[in-house]
């Protein structure tokens, strides 16, 4: 099949290659560079290596309380989103509620919304309703933009699961709670666990809702770094970011090893 | 208790989550775009946006930038994914990774990589500089350009899986039975694989237009406030003038510009699924 390719179109298909995966790694190799260079100012190509920017970092009481702040918010998120949005996606795939293909539609629904709609929606919403945003306002934005993706993978396995299973289940005697527990939940996880990367991900890196809920000391990771860019950019802020790089890194092998990239990435 | 009552203990919290966080909070800001002083009816926010030379000139690079955002993504994204698609499985698994590594980390962190980039003396502009391509005062931050290459990196990457996912389910020996049948390559891949992957194409495209239209982050900081598109004008009434209901009124707009978008696509694949 690639052999009947004429060579001068092989040839043009690897420099488009080369070229695209340069355009995409760019931004991140430029950051990791810039992290370790000597230089006072943001330079690329780096001068020297030095890791007291990570020191610097490491040292800095704001972005240690963001990220403790991110971390926390991430864990919290993805927890709920795996309860609620597994239960739902159990709930919608059996089917016997009236409407369960529009229910299905409103529960992935956030995908489609931009997320920056919904953000003011929240921002309003709570100050109207309960007073000034805090942590759980955070806590329930993200979970929303989080939930669709874990009702989506978790539908998608139990759409090749057996329904059998179940039933058979039922006839041996087993009880609801049991017949959840033991038969439809061990079903569920490879999707649950999909979904609990894209929750936890997403989470971390999310800054369209946590910049219009932010108030001081309710600050996130990306939201600490999109401050320090608008106003004074030095290679502590490119040490932050490769530090995130490296957590997306490290999901990523944990990703591979728990479920495969390939299927994780083309569903 | 019964199997629908178990269910819908079930759905429950997911529920009362999407009522709490998503629908209430849209309705609210509604209600805030239409709200006048004392709570009265009025269009006067949506007048105000309409009416402004400036406002229509943020709508306006607004939608371009989009396309053209949306356009580049397919130029590019369609190609990639039928090489991905098409490559040993090595190469492929490695060419899926550089897709989703820049995916998977915050749009901030990548922004901040083409600030650096882009900056005066970054590398675009040093190396055009040093090849005499371009005046010394030449520069790429806060232009529409440094948005455009900033975007396309940050989107692609959504264009990119959609069409692979179309194109990892398309039987190769199609294509093979057209090139049997004395059909070139170009041939084959115009006439064969392009139509099947129009799905995948159209979905991406979708998706690449809402983003980039609702996108602030990046276009805030590679365009700067000269530049402004819609979703950062919301953002600036949100946090700067503190301008609610006008913000409601812009997200409102915003809205409605991609249910426009979004409608037709819906009904098309509403329409392929039923028939």
């Amino acid at each position: 099949m690639v052999r009947e390719v004429p060579p001068a179109l092989r040839l043009a298909a690897w420099v488009f290659t080369l070229a695209a995966a340069v355009f995409l790694l760019a931004p991140l190799v430029v950051v990791m560079g810039v992290s370790v260079s000597e230089n006072q100012f943001i330079a690329f190509p780096p001068e020297g290596f030095t890791l007291r920017w990570y020191k610097a970092v490491l040292g800095d009481a704001r972005y240690l309380s963001a990220a403790w702040v991110s971390l926390r918010l991430a864990l919290i998120v993805t927890v709920l989103a795996l309860v609620v949005g597994g239960a739902a996606a159990i709930a919608l795939h059996r089917r016997t509620l009236p409407g369960s293909e529009v229910l299905a539609t409103l529960f992935l629904s956030p995908l489609i919304l931009p997320t920056i709609i919904f953000a003011i929606g929240m921002l309003m919403f709570w100050s109207a309703v309960f007073g000034p945003v805090g942590f759980a306002t955070l806590v329930l934005g993200h979970l929303l933009v989080c939930l669709p993706y874990v009702v989506r993978t978790t539908l998608a396995v139990l759409a090749e699961s057996d329904p059998f299973l179940e039933e058979a289940a039922r006839t041996m005697g087993a009880g609801r709670l049991q017949r959840l527990w033991r038969v439809v939940l061990p079903q569920c996880r490879p999707g649950l666990a999909a979904g609990a990367f894209f929750a936890f991900n997403i989470s971390f890196d999310e800054a369209v809702l946590s910049l219009f809920l932010r108030r001081p000391g309710l600050t996130t990771l990306p939201v600490q770094i999109y401050g320090q860019m608008e106003f004074s950019p030095d290679p502590s802020v490119a040490a932050v970011s490769s530090i995130m790089i490296f957590i997306t890194v490290a999901l990523l092998v944990v990703i591979d090893r728990v479920l495969g990239i390939r299927r994780f990435s083309t569903g | 208790m019964t199997d629908r009552r178990e269910n819908l203990l079930l759905l429950l919290p997911g529920l009362l989550l999407l009522g709490l966080a998503f629908f209430l909070p849209i309705a609210r800001m509604l209600v805030l775009s239409v709200e006048g002083e004392a709570g009265t009816l009025t269009g006067e926010h949506f007048a105000r946006f309409l009416t402004d030379p400036f406002y229509l000139g943020v709508l306006w690079r607004t939608v371009r930038l989009s396309l053209l955002i949306t356009v580049l993504c397919a130029l590019i994204g369609f190609p990639l994914a039928y090489i991905i698609a098409r490559a040993p499985p090595r190469l492929s698994l490695w060419l899926i990774v550089i897709v989703i590594l820049p995916l998977m980390t915050s749009v901030v962190v990548r922004t901040f990589g083409w600030m650096v980039i882009l900056s005066r003396n970054g590398l675009i502009p040093s190396t055009l500089r040093d090849l005499g391509l371009v005046g010394r005062t030449f520069a790429l931050m806060q232009t529409e350009t440094a948005i455009v290459l900033g975007m396309v990196q940050v989107l692609l990457p959504f264009m990119v899986l959609s069409v692979l996912g179309v194109l990892t389910r398309l039987d190769p020996r199609l294509e093979e039975a057209a090139r049997t049948m004395g059909c070139s390559f170009a041939g084959s891949v115009r006439r064969v694989v392009l139509p099947l992957a129009l799905p995948g194409l159209a979905a991406g495209s979708v998706l690449v237009f809402t983003l980039s239209a609702s996108s602030f982050v990046t276009p805030n900081l590679l365009g700067g406030s000269r530049l402004q598109v819609l979703a950062a004008s919301i953002y600036r009434a949100v946090t700067q003038t503190l301008d609610w209901p006008f913000a409601a009124a812009q997200a409102v707009i915003l809205f409605a510009g991609i249910v426009l978008v979004l409608a037709p696509y819906i009904r098309q694949t509403a329409r392929a699924a039923h028939g």
